[in-house]
């Protein structure tokens, strides 16, 4: 009986893990087929021949490079300046007394309930007052900080020694240089954790830069694979491809860090 | 006042905390705040896309959107999407997240793939589904097809779209709260289970009698993250059907994108109206729910 139940469970999560993996293993076989094979009743899933068709065509017909750099800049642009604006303040919060700390930490607690859907509209009003719809600018301010990254530096910061800075005050250095000098370097594993969940969100998204953005050179991967299936210029095997692109580096990055990208979540959980 | 002076007064640990925060509270006022408050006013005027006029008429958008019938079913279609997907997601993330606490090599391989559709963008995961469903050339399809579905395009019928929405949407994120759940197992003590063995409970009773209880602050935490999330869908339904056909996807989300800025005459303030609506559904519900788990919780 006992070994019946376990050959059921694992059989269960095989199958599991195969419905995880068919649609990429799909996805990848699919667009080397050449557009002859893709119309073959009933489809095959091993090509019979490969081909780089599907991304030679979609690489002409879409502007997949712009896209990429779009998404590397925006993106990145976030994940450093945020990760640099987070500690800062979560710095302040966890090891500095100062006037109106809990009021305004709460006060910043309480914006991470804001959900972005229901402020984008006031939100591109404002961006297009700047001047800045359509611009690196424009996509990387308003994201320059979160609460949710401020409240995962406070404590981080919190659960580090208090003897750290007071031997650096004794030692004559200036706040800036404690937090610049002695800080920021132990930071390390938190700036990990935290720079992945922020690149991922970023480079995922689609409402944000597809709102922000009206002009083809301007758009991310997401946004302008979301508009091409929209306007429906790009046929199924290019469209394919193109999704494999657009998710490759992240898959990439998890391959090598993936540690990373789980533990993270699964402490913010637990908060 | 010399510079060596100002350099004292920098240097005290109040100035230095204020120079610290204040990118930071520029950034959350100027992007969060100030938006928020925007939006219930503006819910209140008349605003074409650029700004050019506005006038306050009250509560006229809110009277026109008990009058319109399409808003009433983009709200209908994300609660039918929250309760088809919610449930689904919360209970397989429940069932593989005890798998994977096993802390067996096989089960760290098998959170490592589980994992891999949460790191995708769900706008290229929403593209693949749509392809995987397409009638003529999608795999899924074909499968569909061999079990006995007649070949509707999945995602081209009213009945059927939703579900296929809410099922794309459940394979690429349960990963997420399998993750968080096992990460709340793995913190109950194993002194409980060894007693409940100790006492006869078989695994499925230590499952609801040990497990469950103690796991209850991260459960509920995922429920109503997961709840809020889904009344928020917008990226699957945008690349998968982009709220066909016939509306039957439509969601709350949704509309308030094609009013804004889809739909002419473009209405900022009637959208506006939408997204407050959506805003005081998900406090009501998150309250709601939050109230629920703490006295779960204590009791």
């Amino acid at each position: 009986m006992r070994i019946i139940n376990k050959m059921l469970m694992y059989i269960l999560i095989s199958a599991v893990i195969v419905s995880i993996i068919f649609p990429f293993w799909w996805m990848i076989l699919s667009s080397f087929k050449p557009s002859t094979e893709l119309f073959i009743f009933p489809p095959v899933i091993w090509p019979k021949q490969f081909t780089f068709e599907n991304y030679i065509s979609v690489w002409k017909s879409i502007p997949l490079l712009r896209y990429f750099v779009n998404t590397v800049v925006f993106a990145g642009g976030v994940t450093v300046i945020s990760l640099l604006f987070d500690s800062m303040a979560g710095y302040a919060f966890a090891r500095i007394d100062f006037k109106f700390r809990e009021p305004l930490f709460i006060a910043i607690l309480i914006t991470m309930m804001i959900p972005f859907q229901v402020i984008m509209i006031p939100l591109f009003v404002e961006i297009y007052k700047f001047g800045l719809l359509d611009s690196y600018m424009g996509l990387i301010i308003p994201r320059a900080t979160s609460a949710f990254g401020i409240y995962m530096m406070r404590s981080f910061f919190v659960s580090l020694p208090k003897d750290l800075e007071e031997a650096a005050r004794v030692d004559g250095l200036n706040e800036y240089r404690i937090f610049w000098n002695i800080m920021l370097p132990l930071c390390k594993p938190a700036f990990v954790t935290l720079g992945i969940i922020i690149l991922m969100n970023n480079w995922n998204d689609l409402l944000y830069p597809m709102m922000l953005t009206s002009s083809t050179e301007m758009r991310t991967l997401s946004a302008g694979l979301a508009m091409f299936v929209g306007d429906k210029v790009i046929e199924y095997g290019p469209m394919l491809a193109a999704s494999a692109l657009s998710i490759l580096p992240l898959f990439i990055l998890y391959l090598f860090a993936q540690k990373y990208f789980i533990e993270g979540v699964a402490t913010s959980g637990l908060k | 006042m010399n510079m060596s002076n100002i350099t004292r007064k920098m240097n005290k640990p109040q100035v230095a905390a204020f120079i610290f925060i204040l990118p930071s509270l520029i950034t959350i006022f100027l992007f969060w705040v100030i938006p928020l408050v925007a939006s219930i006013a503006m819910s209140f005027m008349n605003v074409d896309l650029f700004f050019s006029r506005t006038d306050f008429v009250g509560i006229e958008n809110y009277i026109n959107m008990y009058h319109d019938s399409r808003f009433w079913n983009a709200l209908y279609n994300t609660f039918r999407f929250m309760l088809m997907e919610m449930p689904l997601q919360i209970s397989i993330s429940l069932l593989l997240a005890v798998f994977i606490s096993r802390n067996t090599p096989f089960s760290k391989f098998t959170r490592t793939v589980l994992y891999i559709p949460v790191i995708c963008s769900l706008t290229a995961m929403g593209i693949l589904w749509s392809l995987l469903l397409d009638p003529t050339l999608g795999y899924y399809a074909y499968l569909l097809k061999v079990v006995g579905f007649e070949t509707v395009g999945f995602l081209k019928s009213t009945t059927w779209a939703m579900p296929a929405i809410a099922v794309m949407t459940v394979w690429k994120n349960f990963g997420l709260t399998m993750v968080i759940l096992s990460a709340a197992m793995l913190s109950v003590p194993k002194s409980l289970y060894e007693a409940a063995t100790l006492d006869g409970a078989g695994n499925v009773a230590q499952f609801f009698n040990v497990t469950l209880p103690l796991i209850v602050p991260a459960l509920g935490f995922c429920v109503i993250t997961n709840t809020i999330d889904s009344l928020k869908v917008f990226d699957q339904v945008y690349t998968m059907t982009q709220g066909g056909p016939l509306n039957s996807t439509e969601t709350i989300v949704q509309y308030i994108y094609n009013r804004g800025f889809k739909i002419a005459p473009f209405n900022l303030g009637y959208a506006s109206s939408i997204a407050v609506i959506l805003f005081m559904i998900i406090i009501v519900i998150s309250l709601v729910m939050y109230k629920y788990f703490i006295d779960k919780e204590t009791v």
